[in-house]
């Protein structure tokens, strides 16, 4: 028996149990920098603090590159990865930028309906 | 029995918050969206409340995955803020309202609603933000909280059905409590924003404006609508919406918009807040 599934929305991932168990780890690494502690071992040596988690190599190496699309992808969800982004501070909008693989000020203009700011 | 003096929806955007903590509330980007909350501000302090109820979701910071209650109801006597990752944020901490509190735990399990109840727990921007926008940045909060917590961060999330029956449910508490305090409740979130995936930065104004014309006057619309209704209006975020719900839930059928305001983007948000009476209570006002 399972429940019911929601019908798809284009473009719009649910995080459900899938999402949830394919990122666990990558989200149980990110949820640990509320600790300033844990923040400060993160920025001291990233690949080490890396260690402490089951990452799968492919969200181990998007943290690297803070690939944000390939994160989402990977079960992140943007909850807690926003949390890695605290370190090296990227406007949540360049996040979004990211994961539809748009140009920053394209996507405030096109998708958030903001004026350009360069001509 | 205590009196239920309004209901009010905001949107709870962190960038809100940090807005206020770098002093940008009168540069261009910011003045418009700050200057639509002076008479919600002006309303509040002239209704002076006792008690808020605020209902919002926690964006895992007090709660990981490991543990995610889709209800859960603060009894707490103090309220700490918590650190979302940039460090704490210098607000006041929360005075609980914990004896309404465990009145409301009793109401909820009788009523067959079944929260997490949290002794101990501190609170992030969902409820931060709201009451830095009614209230400003006093030293101490004017208002004692009841927070409730509604999980919209893991699917499955719950219906906006059950957002409007436990909003009835606050009702009936809130007339059933015998101290004489004014009691205000506090729906929050959206309204359009969608944060991940390649429909990143989904803007729906029109559904928004929508949204806030009508909460007040034909609010069984949005109670009928289907969580992927929401989603799909809204943004996957967006359908934090249904938070609204347990507010407009707990005010009578009849009610009146006192006001209301649209600014979008903020940040990625559409941002909006709406402050509706119960028609009884306004004309009593007005006599």
């Amino acid at each position: 028996m399972s429940a019911r599934k929601p019908a798809p929305i284009p473009d719009t991932p649910l995080f459900d149990r899938a999402g949830s168990h394919r990122g666990y780890e990558l989200n149980k690494m990110a949820m640990s920098l509320v600790s300033a502690a844990n923040r400060e071992a993160f920025a001291a040596d990233e690949e080490a603090y890396l260690d402490r988690y089951k990452l799968s190599p492919e969200q181990r190496a998007a943290v690297l590159a803070r690939d944000w699309q390939g994160m989402i992808r990977l079960g992140g969800n943007i909850f807690y990865i926003l949390k890695i982004s605290a370190l090296d501070p990227m406007p949540v909008t360049a996040i979004g930028a990211a994961q539809v693989g748009m140009d920053h000020e394209d996507f405030l203009v096109e998708r958030l309906g903001k004026e350009r700011r360069n001509g | 029995m205590a009196e239920l003096i309004g209901g009010c929806g905001t949107s709870h955007v962190p960038s809100i918050g940090i807005a206020l903590d770098r002093g940008l509330q009168d540069t261009p980007d910011w003045k418009p969206f700050f200057d639509g909350y002076i008479p919600a501000k002006e309303w509040i302090a002239e209704q002076k409340p006792d008690i808020a109820v605020v209902i919002f979701n926690d964006h895992g910071n007090a709660f990981f995955l490991d543990r995610v209650p889709t209800l859960a109801l603060g009894v707490a006597e103090d309220y700490q803020i918590i650190d979302e990752g940039w460090g704490k944020r210098d607000i006041p901490p929360f005075k609980g309202a914990a004896d309404f509190s465990w009145h409301l735990a009793d109401a909820m399990v009788e009523g067959h609603f079944d929260p997490l109840i949290c002794r101990e727990i501190e609170l992030d921007h969902g409820i931060q933000v709201p009451m830095e926008l009614f209230f400003g940045r006093p030293e101490a909060w004017p208002v004692k909280i009841v927070p409730i917590f509604v999980n919209t961060v893991q699917y499955p999330i719950p219906t906006p059905q059950r957002m409007w029956e436990l909003g009835q449910l606050l009702r009936r508490a809130i007339e059933s409590w015998p101290g004489d305090e004014r009691i205000v409740v506090f729906g929050t979130g959206g309204l359009t924003h969608q944060l991940q995936g390649a429909r990143a930065g989904f803007m729906n104004r029109d559904a928004d404006k929508a949204w806030l014309a009508e909460i007040g006057p034909n609010p069984e619309k949005y109670r009928d609508w289907t969580r992927e209704q929401f989603v799909e209006t809204f943004g996957s975020e967006g359908a934090e919406l249904i938070m609204w719900l347990v507010m407009r839930g707990a005010m009578d059928a009849d009610v009146r918009t006192v006001m209301s305001h649209y600014y979008a983007p903020a940040s990625m948000t559409g941002a909006g807040m709406v402050v509706l009476e119960n028609e009884v209570h306004a004309t009593e006002e007005a006599a």
